[in-house]
């Protein structure tokens, strides 16, 4: 093995090390692995991924009842928000998912009977993966409880 | 049931799908968005019945265009089965603008799902 390839060996094995020890990540997609909360998005109406629609998650606040902002985002092309929340910071508390359809339909040029759909959904056990799917159409969503 | 609102613009119903029945006597308020101060007024608040209808919730002079919300407390519903549920409770945000039509808002719902469309 030369050298150059050794060095590359040991990076990579201190990489899945790392990975296995929790260590830290910047980009959205090491991170996605781990996420333990994950949407996607579909536009039954046009049988397409629901693409590029703006969300944003939010977490109560118990002593308040106020909704803390957590995260913002946009789902990708295939209707998907990878890098939603940690394992750490997903602790148990009531969660909001917030989807601006509105907006979404509205970049379609078409109007909605919805102007945003909200997802409000408790968090007991923080260690499970979570998937809260929005299947949404002009004048119909649905919602269900993923892994 | 007597109603002295027998054709209120605006019905709902609540199926509990998980178990195959109506959503009976679940809570339920509608409320209408002060568009203004950018807060919720609330409108209507009722229980629905052992069909899982709620009727009389608006009456045709009040049901002026806007934003509405209508809030099931879904979560106490599951609990008074003796159940848990993921969602403590369902809102559903709509836009009214032609008041003259006939809106329909059912709510299809188990302990892990819920499904809601436009209907008349």
């Amino acid at each position: 093995m030369t050298l150059k390839a050794a060095h590359m060996s040991t990076s990579r094995l201190q990489h899945i090390k790392d990975y296995f020890l929790g260590g830290e990540y910047t980009s959205a997609e090491m991170a996605a692995p781990y996420c333990p909360l994950t949407t996607h998005v579909l536009n039954t109406g046009m049988g397409v991924p629901g693409a590029h629609v703006a969300l944003s998650l939010h977490r109560m606040d118990p002593s308040t009842s106020l909704w803390n902002l957590l995260t913002t985002g946009t789902t990708n092309d295939d209707g998907r928000c990878p890098g939603l929340i940690t394992r750490e910071n997903i602790t148990p508390a009531v969660y909001k998912m917030r989807f601006e359809t509105g907006q979404y339909w509205g970049s379609l040029g078409e109007s909605s009977f919805y102007p945003y759909v909200e997802i409000i959904f408790t968090i007991t056990v923080h260690s499970q993966k979570f998937h809260v799917p929005l299947l949404c159409s002009r004048f119909s969503y649905t919602t269900y409880r993923g892994s | 049931m007597s109603s002295t609102l027998p054709n209120s613009p605006l019905t709902t119903y609540v199926l509990n799908t998980g178990d195959g029945a109506p959503g009976a006597r679940m809570a339920l308020s509608l409320h209408r968005l002060d568009s203004l101060l950018v807060i919720w007024n609330l409108v209507t608040v009722g229980t629905t019945d052992e069909d899982g209808r709620c009727p009389g919730l608006i009456t045709t002079k009040a049901f002026t265009p806007g934003m509405y919300k209508m809030r099931f407390e879904t979560g106490q519903y599951w609990e008074s089965l003796g159940q848990n549920s993921f969602y403590p409770y369902v809102e559903i945000v709509f836009t009214i603008t032609n008041p003259n039509e006939r809106f329909h808002l059912p709510l299809l719902l188990s302990r892990f799902s819920y499904s809601t469309y436009r209907g008349s």
